[in-house]
């Protein structure tokens, strides 16, 4: 059993280490931008009295960099769970076209039905759903070959997001505006909707992790030990569809960060789920909080949103992970 | 145990197993011989319910195949594959305990004191006890096959099946294995179903032989009893000279 709760061990230390990450990072988030300000008067307008700069920071810094933790945690998260389900390392909902899927149901409800504004993220999910079975649907011939689902993901990806061009090019036209922008421009009740739906996934992939460690198995192995493998990865998919959609409905699609946090996360605590899941969570919120706060800080007075910086650092390692896969086979 | 009746299936339109009636004998070792594509391995998976029938039954003790649950079947048979994967951080330890699954559920893991006697005694029996600490990737192809059926034997059945458990590993791992198999089968009086690829193996560590040709089993029985130059002929389609050495039988594979 030493073996065991080493790891375990190793878990709660680096969950540790990115807590505190995360709080420094946050703090120097709120900070730096457009207004800048001390952390003395950041505390006295928060806590003490009124002060106008303080409250813009609260109503425009806060959200963004609230919805960035909380969306960086449920995409981390989402992409840890497609890399188990599908057995591929190289799974991302936005490259095989998932988040296309939940984009593109979130901008046809808003442009269509304006009203529906709260459950934009469930229709999301049953975009994403949609697209998963199609992804699922024309991979499979007996068992998925991790190829052929990037293969099928990313034309399906393409598919996706000209249908999404076409309906904002429509909704433009109409003067309706249905294309989600980033991190910017985010407010309080952005902030509540990705709690909730961020929250419910991640509770779920947390109660599901001892199953993720079983997938790591062969499918016939785990059907051997009297576990309904199919039923499994079913509702293992579903957990996974629902955090990125409800992160794609708030901030659009997001490549690359669902790729390599969980890179990141297996190379530092191991394979172990049910550390990987909180790890993850951890992990992906510091890091789309930095990409976000560096897009912010690097051309100010303009913006890079964190999507492209994402793309920029996340394309080359993408490539780096497929010429190791080259070498190392498939595992 | 197993009892197979009429059995057919077709894979693609094509028929695998046609008609197929078989008994497994209770508390011995049976081994699945024919050549490449004969559906030895398809019987194996269908025995497991990792296929269905096309027509017919498998029953275990009487019930339908069908009828039982994976989880039940999982605490009547167990499985150990040709070959298999896990993460290579994975411990030795861990992987066996996961052979409690079928006594236990995926969310609650936690191993009780009977769930962990019986790995103990899972690990003991494959001596893989001094190993339990190390990462799977670390063992060498024997151990890892020996960590997979401490699995299965932590599962506790009174039913093992092995497809082709030796197939990727050096001949002294293969030995290694077989020498095992036998030991569970007369020290645990666990009845053993397997597919072996070597004709001489198979012979030397099985109680009975069944041979498949045409989707039929076309001879069964105890190996001295049924193997022959003719049967081999029918089952491989090749004349090989058959004899007694050492008080062994032996087809002489070249």
């Amino acid at each position: 059993m030493k073996t065991i709760h080493k790891d375990i061990f190793k878990g709660v230390v680096g969950c540790a280490v990115l807590a505190a990450m995360i709080f420094a990072l946050t703090l120097i988030a709120m900070k730096l931008g457009s207004i800048s300000i001390t952390y003395g008067d950041l505390f006295n307008g928060l806590f003490v009295a009124y002060d106008k700069r303080v409250a813009v920071i609260y109503d425009l810094r806060f959200p963004r960099i609230i919805v960035a933790l909380l969306g960086g945690a449920a995409l981390s998260c989402s992409g840890l769970l497609f890399q188990a389900v599908l057995r591929n390392p190289l799974a991302d909902p936005g490259i095989i076209g998932i988040s296309g899927g939940a984009s593109l149901a979130a901008s046809a409800v808003t442009a269509l039905f304006p009203a529906l504004y709260l459950s934009v993220p469930l229709i999301a999910f049953f975009g994403g759903l949609a697209a998963f079975a199609v992804i699922y649907s024309l991979s499979w011939k007996g068992t998925l070959d991790p190829v052929r689902i990037i293969l099928v993901g990313i034309a399906v990806a393409a598919v996706f997001t000209g249908l999404g061009e076409v309906l904002n090019g429509i909704a433009d036209s109409t003067g309706v505006s249905v294309s989600v922008s980033g991190l910017s421009q985010l407010v309080w009740s952005d902030v509540r909707m990705m709690a909730l739906y961020s929250a419910v996934g991640i509770v779920l992939a947390a109660a599901l992790s001892p199953a993720c460690n079983l997938l790591a198995l062969d499918d016939k192995t785990v059907r051997g030990l009297g576990v309904r493998v199919d039923r499994l990865r079913l509702t293992i998919s579903a957990v996974a569809v629902l955090l990125v959609s409800g992160v794609t409905a708030v901030i659009g699609v997001v490549g690359f960060l669902a790729l390599i946090v969980p890179h990141m996360a297996r190379r530092i605590v191991g394979s172990d789920h049910r550390v990987l899941v909180p790890f993850c969570v951890l992990l992906g919120g510091f890091v789309l909080l930095l990409a976000d706060t560096a897009g912010r800080l690097i051309a100010s007075p303009n913006e890079i949103s964190a999507s492209i910086i994402m793309s920029i650092v996340g394309g080359p390692f993408f490539i780096f992970l497929l010429k190791r896969g080259d070498r190392h086979g498939k595992h | 145990m197993v009892s197979i009746e009429h059995l057919t299936f077709s894979y693609d339109g094509r028929p695998v197993l046609n008609d197929l009636s078989i008994k497994i004998k209770d508390g011995v070792i049976t081994t699945l011989l024919g050549a490449n594509g004969c559906g030895k391995t398809t019987l194996l998976q269908l025995m497991t319910k990792n296929l269905k029938p096309t027509c017919g039954a498998i029953k275990l003790d009487g019930r339908e195949l069908k009828d039982i649950s994976v989880k039940e079947f999982a605490r009547r048979a167990a499985i150990v594959h040709q070959k298999n994967i896990a993460p290579d951080d994975l411990s030795v330890e861990r992987l066996v305990s996961y052979g409690r699954l079928p006594y236990s559920s995926i969310f609650r893991p936690g191993l009780n004191e009977e769930n962990q006697e019986q790995v103990e005694r899972a690990l003991k029996l494959t001596n893989m006890d001094t190993l339990r600490e190390r990462h799977v990737g670390t063992l060498s192809g024997g151990q890892r096959q020996r960590a997979f059926i401490a699995m299965a034997l932590a599962q506790n059945t009174r039913l093992l099946f092995l497809d082709e458990p030796t197939t990727f590993l050096d001949v002294r791992y293969q030995v290694e294995i077989l020498r095992l198999v036998k030991t569970l089968n007369k020290e645990q009086g666990i009845t053993i179903v397997m597919v072996l690829h070597d004709i001489n193996q198979a012979l030397t560590y099985s109680d009975e032989v069944i041979g498949l040709h045409g989707g039929k089993a076309v001879l069964q029985g105890a190996p001295e009893d049924v193997i022959s130059t003719e049967s081999i002929r029918t089952l491989y389609g090749v004349e090989l000279p058959v004899f007694h050495s050492g008080g062994r039988l032996c087809v002489m594979a070249v």
